[in-house]
């Protein structure tokens, strides 16, 4: 779990490729016409070597690597091309060789392994049955699961995310294939998560001489783990480059817009990517200090049942400023955001608007306060009715809020919400289905800004995102709020995102605040073991990054609360102030977050 | 990297476009148009048959009384003498009419039920579900011969009882529907809108779900007919000189060695009336299922 991955080995030791990609081109026929998804796509991968696919959505680099197992989408064929592995010609196989060779030779670890496994199979079973002469103790122990014969014997939903990413790469790994495809193997992990379960297929690669094909957006994940990268946009290679050289020199400009795209932890501001790539860090905008404070929760508990899902929150929004929430997934961010808007009503404390109480729920709050607190939603393509038009979607709270008075005057304030979010008015007539995933979130802001409200929740709005999308959306965001006024509550786990957007940030950790204050203060010094871990977590697009403040996760000492009733926060100043705790030396931090894993998989 | 790219069909949502791609989809199902085609065959047949038909449906001729197909009687007489072709003709009118009415109040119940059953969930959902558990252990003949003992034999009861049967296997699928629509974030930014139950059920569930809705009425109505034609037959439907296939077979069962046509008519009537409803109901969801599997929709 410790190896910090650049251990490739030296070129001389590198020996024949054992995939081998060749001018491969895929195409799918709709229409009557053939429509390019991969186009002439070369590239060689030798053992124990890791090659990153690297893209935005539709740049065809899942279906290039799903071709190393001589799978094409239904519809799609080759065109041209040939794809070899380990000396065959994946596409020459008969049937039964091809099972074969995804039995033994090519092994797949999907995006989503809570979706992967069969929740009515034990863990142990669903290994044995992947195959191989290795005892499923041994592999759950290789793949660094604490107690491994008594995890064989749970379900897939017992574990966390991370775990079950584990048992995944545990069966893939099971038949001792030569080459591994990740396809996205830690989008919807928490960064913790994320970085051990990278360091371990970086570990597992070193240990059985793999080589291994990671599809990915994320380029902090491509610039941490892979050796050499191939980024690809409309199914055609850009650029393909070793790790260290395409970071350090970008030669395509879609390269260097790319990289200039991803948000550092060291912004100071959301920055504007130019045509070339190069970037300009446009400063945040000061919120005055009499800014009026447009929501106060003081001691906020929020519980499901009898499981208490945040306890005692406290903070103040005000106009014109963006407050961040930073947590792991379980930490009660969202659940905070969702009492906000109005969808769960808190069990103590309390929530207020200027306008009226928000500890209520949504229908009964009155209008004119249910229309000030807005949501948008994390996934854009669930967030939009797909039977009705934007247009429709954005008029309906128009009427609604009494914002607009007639039907023509709805409509009319539908496009001009529509152009505000610099988007064409003529999409009004669009269907959801209709629109790019960034266009869609513009939509759903725009929804948001119907009622004309004074409180926005983003709730992870631009998780789902490509990257250049996420800085456009982000920066229309930061326009938004600067234009009108809005205070802005802005939840993520990203803390590159948090950085450039946010004024102050709460980090909440299990529904508590661990700490909080302005932005610069709390990345210039987090005072809190935890923080210092999501910080030393985050994945810069930078192979030779300097660990940050707390060094690797690794490092980051074991810790314990020591807050009492009466003494709960170290003061560091402007607002700072951090969580009481001691250090724990007795414990070694490897087990304490394997503890920690497994607290989260039992919840 | 512009902000402003849009995909290239750039194609208005009207009304009248929503119904032509719903004409496409439905084209492409050679079932549902075969089975829509029988169906409205005999919907036409029921409503002109005044004009395909010189005898009267229900005037008694002793002298022409039981007689075998021939050239003025193409599927021969019954025992009273009346056409018995005429009379299919006619015997639709009762059947789908009466069929129709008990379709459409079913399927309305049942599907607001089963949404608001969906949206609201909690203590109603749970009592819904006991209080319908309870109606569906009924068999359905029996449930509708209490009803009908209980308040007569008119038209209105009928549809009553049938609906009455019906309504609680309606929202068990329709509640299903909902619930796969129910957790997706545009009901839930409806709520957060403060939107009331039926404002969010007309809005942002019944469009997700009107492709089950149609297919459940379609085959809704194949059962509705088929029962109320087994009322018909038990005595406990249309009123005896009434033209009506269940009727029909059961006036003309006792002369079934005599005048076969007589039995036989009505009764294919009624299995081409049922098959075509079927075939309706089968290539509907078939091609509302490849529909959105093509446009990724869920």
């Amino acid at each position: 779990m410790t190896s910090t991955v650049p251990a490739a080995p030296p070129a001389d030791r590198a020996t024949a490729p054992v995939v081998a990609v060749r001018a491969l081109s895929v195409a799918y026929r709709a229409g009557g016409r053939d429509i390019p998804v991969a186009h002439e796509v070369s590239f060689e991968v030798a053992p124990g070597r890791t090659l990153a696919l690297v893209g935005e959505s539709g740049s065809g680099k899942s279906t290039v690597a799903a071709t190393l197992l001589g799978h094409l989408r239904h519809g799609s064929r080759i065109t041209g091309g040939s794809v070899t592995v380990a000396g065959s010609d994946v596409f020459a196989l008969t049937a039964r060789q091809l099972r074969r060779l995804r039995g033994s030779t090519v092994a797949l670890v999907a995006q989503n392994a809570g979706h992967a496994l069969t929740p009515t199979m034990r863990i142990g079973r669903q290994i044995a049955e992947a195959g191989g002469d290795v005892p499923v103790t041994e592999l759950l122990d290789q793949v660094r699961l604490p107690r491994p014969a008594e995890l064989a014997r749970r379900y897939p939903h017992e574990l966390s995310g991370g775990q079950q990413q584990r048992v995944a790469i545990a069966m893939a790994i099971a038949a001792r294939p030569k080459v591994l495809v990740l396809d996205e193997p830690t989008t919807g992990l928490d960064v913790v998560t994320q970085r051990s379960v990278l360091d371990l297929v970086g570990a597992l690669r070193d240990e059985l001489g793999l080589a291994a094909v990671l599809v990915s957006h994320d380029l902090g994940v491509v610039a941490h783990t892979a050796d050499e990268v191939t980024v690809l946009r409309a199914g055609r290679v850009v650029e393909s480059a070793p790790t260290r050289r395409l970071f350090a020199a970008p030669r395509d400009p879609y390269t260097r817009r790319l990289l200039a795209s991803v948000p550092r932890l060291d912004d100071t501001g959301l920055a504007r990517v130019g045509e070339d790539g190069e970037r300009e860090v446009r400063p945040r905008s000061a919120v005055p200090a009499d800014a009026p404070v447009a929501v106060t929760a003081r001691d906020v508990t929020i519980d499901y049942g009898t499981t208490r899902a945040v306890h005692g929150v406290s903070f103040d929004v005000r106009r014109g400023e963006v407050l961040a929430l930073v947590g792991e997934s379980g930490s009660g961010k969202s659940t905070l955001a969702w009492t906000l808007a109005g969808l769960r009503t808190p069990s103590g404390g309390t929530l207020t608007h200027p306008a009226g109480d928000l500890a209520r729920p949504a229908r009964s709050r009155p209008r004119a306060l249910r229309s000030r607190v807005q949501l948008v939603f994390q996934n854009a393509d669930t967030s939009l009715n797909p039977r009705r038009s934007v247009g429709d979607a954005i008029r309906h709270p128009l009427r609604l809020f009494g914002t607009a008075a007639t039907r023509a005057e709805a409509a009319d304030r539908a496009r001009i919400l529509i152009g505000d979010v610099r988007l064409d008015p003529a999409l009004a007539d669009r269907l959801p289905a209709q629109l790019s995933g960034g266009q869609r979130q513009r939509i759903g802001i725009a929804r948001a800004l119907a009622g004309r409200p004074d409180v926005l929740i983003a709730d992870e709005i631009t998780t789902a995102l490509d990257v250049s999308v996420q800085a456009d959306v982000l920066r229309l965001l930061d326009d938004l709020r600067r234009e009108r006024d809005l205070a802005c509550l802005f939840i993520s786990h990203d803390l590159a995102v948090v950085r450039g957007i946010a004024d102050r940030v709460v980090v909440l950790r299990h529904g508590v605040v661990v700490e909080e204050g302005p932005t610069e203060a709390v990345f210039a010094a987090p005072g809190h073991p935890y923080t210092r871990q999501l910080m030393a977590a985050a994945l810069e697009p930078d192979p030779d990054a300097r660990p940050r403040a707390g060094g690797t996760p690794d490092s980051v000492p074991g810790w314990r609360d020591a807050a009492t009733p009466d003494d709960v926060w170290t003061d560091h100043g402007d607002g700072h102030r951090v969580r009481r705790w001691h250090p724990e030396t007795e414990a070694p931090h490897e087990t304490a977050a394997a503890t920690a894993e497994e607290t989260e998989g039992a919840a | 990297m512009t902000t402003l790219d849009t995909p290239a069909p750039a194609v208005p949502v009207t009304p009248a476009a929503r119904a032509v791609r719903a004409w496409h989809t439905l084209r492409s199902s050679r079932t549902a148009v075969i089975g829509l085609a029988v169906v409205a065959v005999h919907v036409l047949i029921a409503l002109l048959a005044p004009l395909l038909t010189s005898y009267d449906p229900v005037a008694n001729d002793a002298g022409q009384a039981l007689l075998g197909p021939g050239r003025h009687h193409w599927a021969g007489t019954d025992q009273y003498g009346r056409d018995v072709l005429t009379r299919v003709l006619y015997g639709g009118r009762y059947a789908l009419g009466v069929s129709a009415a008990a379709t459409v109040l079913t399927i309305a119940l049942g599907t607001v039920i089963g949404c608001t059953a969906a949206l609201r969930g909690g203590w109603f959902d749970d009592l819904l579900g006991r209080v319908l558990d309870a109606v569906l252990s009924v068999p359905s003949i029996l449930a509708l011969l209490v009803v009908v003992t209980a308040l007569g034999t008119g038209p209105a009861v009928i549809v009553l009882a049938v609906a009455v049967v019906y309504v609680p296997q309606v929202v068990r699928v329709i509640r299903g529907a909902a619930l796969a629509v129910v957790p997706a974030d545009y009901v839930t930014a409806a709520r957060a809108r403060g939107e009331g139950t039926w404002s969010i059920l007309r809005r942002e569930v019944l469009p997700n779900i009107v492709d089950v809705v149609c297919v459940e009425f379609a085959m809704r109505a194949s059962w509705v007919v088929l029962l109320i034609s087994s009322l018909s037959f038990l005595g406990f439907g249309a009123a005896p000189p009434t033209p009506d296939w269940g009727l029909m077979v059961a006036e003309n069962r006792t002369a079934i060695t005599v005048v076969p046509m007589a039995s036989l008519a009505p009764i294919i009537a009624l299995a081409t009336l049922v098959v075509g409803l079927n075939l309706a109901a089968d290539g509907l969801s078939k091609a509302w299922g490849v529909d959105r599997i093509r446009k990724g929709s869920r």
